[in-house]
C-alpha cells in the first residue's frame, strides 16, 4: 500500500498518492487545467508550460504535471495572479498560430480554442503579417496530415512515436520558433497505431486524411460502443450524424479511455472500420431474390421455420451480441433445432500484434463459448449435409464457397452483402452491430455494452424485434 | 593585481606541449594526489569553497558529494566546454595555451570521484582547440599519464578521457541539454529533479562541471585549500578568469582574486576606454545578466555576493564593456538575436517569447515602433521569467529587461524620433 498523503486543492482536502503527479488530482476533481503536453498515457514532459499552479510556500508558479504531491501541499488553480500567469503562456501558444480555425478540422475540439475561450479574450499584440509561416499540409503518410502553423509543439506525437509504437517517425527539427514536427527524412508513418496521433494532438495540427473536411465536429451525435475490428473490443466512441434527407451515417471512431480493454488507444485498422458499417449493406428483404415487403419476407421465414424445425440448421456468428445468442439458444433448445456458431473465416493470425489487435476478428466468440454454443467444424459439417434449410444469422462464412448451400432452402438474416445474400432464398436485412444495443464480451472475458443512438431510416428492424415478428408469425 | 593559478602557464610559449608544461609543473599535483584518498580530496574542494565558473556559481564540492556512493553503475565525469555565452572567451585559453592542466584536473576530480571515463563536450566551433586538446590527451596516453593506470602504475586507477565536439548549439551549455546531446539526441534541458541529486548520463551517475572548475583542482590538491582561500572574499575566495570585451584598450582574460572593483579593472587591465570615450554599460557575466549603469559600474565589486546585490551576477565573469556611442536599442536587438537564433524550442514562453521580442526589437529598429512596444516587451521578459524549464528565458528577462528598464528613456527617444521622421 503507497503511503497516502493529505493535499489541499482550492480550499478542498484530497487525499492523495505520496509522490503522485499533481495535475492527475486536479483532473480527478474536475478542475480543467489547461494543459497541451501532458497525457497520463505518455506522462510528463513539462515543454507546454500551461498547467501552471500556485503552491503555497512555493516562490514561483509551478507546472502541476512536474510537482509530486506531498503531505500538507496546498494548491491554488484559481485566482488572478495565476490565471494571468497562463494568459500570458496562452498569449504565447497564440502568438504564431494562424488562427484559421474556419478552416480547421480541430475547431469545436481544439484545446487553443478552448483556453482562450475559458480566460483569453485578447487581441493579438503581434500583427498578422509578422506571424512565422511554415507548411500548411505536410503528408506525414498513408493516413495522417500535418499543419506545421498550428502546432504548438508539445510534442506529444513525438513521445508517441517514441514510446509506444517504438516507430520514431516522427522529430522536431529547426529551433526557437522555427521549430516544426516531421517525419525524419525518407520515413513516413508507418505504424498501425499512427493515427492516435490525430486524437492526441490537443490542437489542428495534424488531422486524419480520411476524417479532415468531412464534417464539423459540433454537427456529430456520439455514442459509446466497441469496435468488432477483432477480438479485442477495444472501447470506442462513435461518432454519426444523420443529414437532413440522408441517412444517418457514421463519420468516425475515436478511441475510449478503457483501462480494462484498450487504455487509451485502437489500432488503424479498427479505427477506419467504421466504413464496414456504412458500406455493403443489404437494404431490402427478398424471396428468390425479388423484392418484397418486410412483412412478407418475415411471413415467409416463420411459416418456413415452424414446419421444418427439424431439417433446419441455425449458423450464428460470434458478430452476434450476448443477448441476440441467448435467444437463439433458447429458441433452438425448445425447439429442437440445431445450433452452430462455426465461423473460422474471422480468424486471421497476420492481424494480430503485441498491442491490441488480436487474431480472431470478431467481437463476440468469447460470449458465444460463454453460452456453449458449438463451433466444431465436424459438427457443423455433419449438420450440413444432413439439413435441407440452412438459416444463417449475420454469418459469412459461405461468402467464398457459395456452392457448399446448392440444394439447400437459404434464409439469411443479415446486414450485409458478403452474408451470400445472393445465393439466400429469403433474405431479411437487420440491423448492423452499431446500429442495435447489445452487449459483447472480448478474449479477456471483459463484457462492454453498446447502447446506440444511430437513427437508420432502413432496415427495419434489430435482429431481436424482427425475430419476435417471426416467431409471432410462426 | 593579477593573481595567476589557473592562467600560471598561459605566457608560457608553446605551454600547450607535454615536455614545456611538465617543466613547469604540470602534473605537480597528482603525487600528492595519489597519497590522498577520494573523500579527503572531495573535503579540500569543500573546504575550498571552489565554485562553478560556468555562470551559476555553486559549490564544486557540494555538487560532487551528490555521487552515489559504491554504486555499481560506472559513473561520468562530463566536462562542459560548450563556451558560447557572449562575452565570454576564458575556458578556450585553458585548452589552447595549457590543455594539460585541465587533464591534471580532470584526473584529480575523476580520482575523487571514482570516475574512469571523462567527457570534455566542446563546442563545435571550437575545431583547433578539440584538436589540440586531443593531442595533448594521446601525448598523456603515450607518456603513461592516463590510460590503464595513472603515472605510469603510481596509481592503480583506469582513466580515459574523451574530446565530443558539440554541433553548435548555445543551450547544450545548459548541463542537461549537453548530456542529452553527449547521448545522441536533441539538446533539450531536461526538467529540474525533485531533490538534489547528481546527473544522469544514460542512467548513470554523472557530474558536470565547468573547464576552469576542473582546472582550478589541482591547485587546491597540490597546495591545500586554504592556499586557495586566502584570495578573494570569505564567501567567493579563490580566483577566476574575467574576460574583458568592448571599447576598452586592452582587452583580454585576466585572472583575478575575487573582491576586486569593476572598475579598477577594466580601468587597469583594461587599460581604459578606448579614444577617450566615456563608458556606459557594462553587462557583467556573459550576456546572461542584468545590464549595469556606469554608476552601477563604479559600485560594482567582483564576487557573487557583491554582484547580487546590485541586482546583477556575476556569471562567467565575461564582461561586455559598452560605451556612449552604443544605441542602447541596437545592443538589445543584437543581443536579442542571439537568443532568439539560439532557443531550443521545447518550452513555449521561451520559444515563442524570443521570437516575439526579436520582432518588436526589429519593428522598433525599422522606424515603426510605438511607445506601447516597450511595455510590451516588458510583459513578455515578465512570462520569460521564471516560467519555463532552464534558465535561459531568465536570462533572456534578465539582460533585455534590464536594458529596457534601465535605459527606457533612450527607447523612448529612438521610437519618438523616428516617429516625428515619419511624421516629417
Amino acid at each position: 500500500m503507497s503511503d497516502m498523503v493529505n493535499i489541499v486543492i482550492d480550499g478542498k482536502e484530497v487525499e492523495a498518492v505520496k509522490g503522485a503527479v499533481l495535475i492527475d488530482y486536479l483532473f480527478k476533481e474536475e478542475i480543467d487545467i489547461p494543459h497541451f503536453c501532458y497525457h497520463p498515457a505518455l506522462g510528463t514532459d513539462g515543454n507546454c508550460r500551461m498547467c501552471m499552479v500556485e503552491i503555497e510556500g512555493s516562490k514561483r508558479p509551478q507546472i502541476s504535471c512536474d510537482t509530486p504531491v506531498k503531505e500538507g501541499m496546498v494548491v491554488r488553480t484559481k485566482g488572478e495572479n495565476i490565471e494571468q500567469v497562463r494568459r500570458d503562456i496562452l498569449e504565447l501558444e497564440l502568438i504564431n498560430h494562424p488562427v484559421d480555425c474556419p478552416t480547421c478540422d480541430q475547431a469545436g475540439e481544439c484545446k487553443l480554442q478552448d483556453y482562450y475561450m475559458a480566460g483569453g479574450f485578447y487581441e493579438s499584440r503581434l500583427e498578422a503579417e509578422s506571424k512565422n509561416r511554415a507548411k500548411k499540409a505536410v503528408d506525414l503518410g498513408k493516413s495522417v496530415m500535418l499543419d506545421q502553423e498550428r502546432c504548438v509543439l508539445c510534442t506529444r506525437c513525438t513521445r508517441f512515436t517514441d514510446e509506444i509504437t517504438h516507430t520514431n517517425e516522427l522529430g522536431i527539427f529547426s529551433r526557437a520558433d522555427h521549430s516544426v514536427i516531421t517525419t525524419f527524412p525518407g520515413k513516413e508513418l508507418e505504424s498501425d497505431y499512427s493515427m492516435n496521433i490525430v486524437d492526441l494532438c490537443p490542437v489542428g495540427a495534424l488531422t486524419s486524411k480520411d476524417f479532415r473536411f468531412n464534417q464539423r465536429v459540433w454537427f456529430l451525435e456520439s455514442f459509446e460502443a466497441i469496435c468488432s475490428g477483432c477480438s479485442k473490443g477495444c472501447s470506442i466512441h462513435v461518432d454519426h450524424k444523420k443529414e437532413k434527407y440522408k441517412d444517418d451515417q457514421i463519420f468516425r471512431f475515436k478511441p475510449r479511455e478503457n483501462h480494462e480493454v484498450n487504455g487509451y488507444f485502437i489500432c488503424d485498422e479498427g479505427r477506419l472500420s467504421y466504413k464496414d458499417e456504412n458500406e455493403n449493406r443489404i437494404s431490402d428483404a427478398l424471396i428468390n431474390q425479388k423484392v418484397v415487403s418486410t412483412k412478407e419476407a418475415i411471413q415467409n421465414i416463420g411459416n418456413l421455420l415452424a414446419s421444418n424445425q427439424e431439417d433446419t440448421l441455425l449458423l450464428v456468428s460470434p458478430f452476434l451480441s450476448n443477448e441476440e445468442l441467448a435467444m437463439f439458444k433458447a429458441y433452438a433448445n425448445d425447439n429442437g433445432i440445431s445450433l452452430s456458431g462455426y465461423a473460422p473465416q474471422y480468424h486471421d493470425e497476420s492481424f494480430a500484434d503485441e498491442m491490441l489487435r488480436t487474431a480472431d476478428r470478431s467481437p463476440n466468440r468469447a460470449g458465444m463459448n460463454a453460452l456453449g454454443i458449438n463451433e466444431e467444424e465436424k459438427d457443423f459439417n455433419e449438420l450440413l449435409a444432413q439439413k435441407k434449410i440452412v438459416l444463417i444469422v449475420e454469418n459469412t462464412y459461405f461468402e467464398d464457397k457459395p456452392e457448399l448451400l446448392d440444394g439447400k432452402e437459404v434464409i439469411l438474416l443479415g446486414s450485409k452483402e458478403t452474408c451470400v445474400a445472393s445465393h439466400a432464398n429469403i433474405v431479411l436485412p437487420i440491423a448492423s452491430f452499431l446500429e442495435k444495443d447489445g452487449s459483447y464480451t472480448n478474449i479477456d472475458g471483459v463484457t462492454q455494452h453498446i447502447k446506440t443512438t444511430m437513427r437508420k431510416n432502413a432496415p427495419a428492424g434489430t435482429l431481436l424485434s424482427l425475430w419476435k415478428e417471426i416467431r409471432e408469425e410462426a | 593585481m593579477e593573481t595567476k593559478i589557473v592562467s600560471k602557464r598561459f605566457h608560457i610559449p608553446e605551454s600547450y606541449k607535454l615536455e614545456v608544461a611538465k617543466k613547469h609543473g604540470v602534473y605537480g599535483s597528482l603525487e600528492k594526489l595519489f597519497t590522498m584518498t577520494p573523500d579527503e580530496v572531495i573535503t579540500a574542494v569543500e573546504k575550498s569553497n571552489l565554485r562553478g565558473k560556468g555562470g551559476g556559481g555553486a559549490s564544486c564540492g557540494q555538487k560532487w558529494r551528490y555521487m552515489p556512493l559504491d554504486d555499481p553503475r560506472p559513473a561520468y565525469l562530463i566536462v562542459n566546454a560548450d563556451e558560447s555565452e557572449p562575452g565570454t572567451f576564458k575556458d578556450r585559453e585553458v585548452m589552447d595555451r595549457d590543455p594539460h592542466l585541465l587533464i591534471e584536473g580532470i584526473i584529480c576530480s575523476a580520482y575523487a570521484m571514482n570516475i574512469h571515463t571523462a567527457y570534455i563536450y566542446i563546442r563545435g566551433e571550437y575545431k583547433w582547440i578539440a584538436d589540440r586538446l586531443n593531442v595533448a590527451i594521446d601525448e598523456a596516453y603515450e607518456a603513461g599519464i592516463i590510460g590503464e593506470t595513472l603515472m605510469n602504475g603510481a596509481c592503480d586507477f583506469k582513466l580515459d578521457i574523451v574530446v565530443h565536439r558539440g554541433a553548435g548549439a548555445y543551450i547544450c551549455g545548459e548541463k542537461s541539454a549537453l548530456i542529452e546531446s553527449l547521448e545522441g539526441k536533441r539538446g533539450h534541458p531536461r526538467l529540474k529533479p525533485h531533490q538534489k541529486e547528481c546527473e544522469w548520463y544514460f542512467g548513470n551517475p554523472a557530474t558536470v562541471n565547468n573547464v576552469e572548475t576542473i582546472a582550478s583542482v589541482p591547485h587546491i590538491v597540490e597546495h591545500g585549500y586554504e592556499a586557495y582561500t586566502q584570495y578573494g572574499t570569505k564567501k567567493s575566495p579563490g580566483t577566476m578568469l574575467f574576460a574583458l570585451s568592448g571599447p576598452v584598450k586592452t582587452p583580454g582574460v585576466y585572472e583575478l582574486a575575487f573582491g576586486h572593483k569593476m572598475i579598477d579593472v577594466i580601468n587597469t587591465l583594461g587599460g581604459g576606454m578606448k579614444e577617450g570615450k566615456k563608458l556606459k554599460a557594462v553587462i557583467p557575466g556573459g550576456v546572461s545578466c542584468p545590464i549595469l549603469t556606469k554608476d552601477e559600474v563604479e559600485k560594482a565589486v567582483l564576487d557573487y555576493e557583491s554582484m547580487w546585490d546590485i541586482g546583477s551576477t556575476l556569471g562567467t565573469g565575461g564582461m561586455v564593456i559598452i560605451d556612449e556611442d552604443a544605441c542602447m536599442v541596437e545592443v538589445a536587438k543584437n543581443i536579442i538575436e542571439f537568443y532568439h537564433h539560439e532557443s531550443c524550442g521545447q518550452c513555449t514562453p521561451c520559444r515563442e517569447g524570443t521570437g516575439w521580442i526579436d520582432k518588436i526589437l526589429h519593428k522598433v529598429i525599422n522606424q515603426q515602433g510605438s511607445i506601447d512596444d516597450i511595455q510590451n516587451i516588458s510583459d513578455v521578459c515578465g512570462t520569460l521569467n521564471g516560467k519555463t524549464i532552464c534558465v535561459f528565458a531568465p536570462a533572456v528577462a534578465d539582460i533585455i529587461g534590464s536594458i529596457v528598464v534601465k535605459f527606457r528613456d533612450e527607447f523612448e527617444t529612438y521610437i519618438l524620433k523616428n516617429q516625428g521622421a515619419e511624421n516629417e
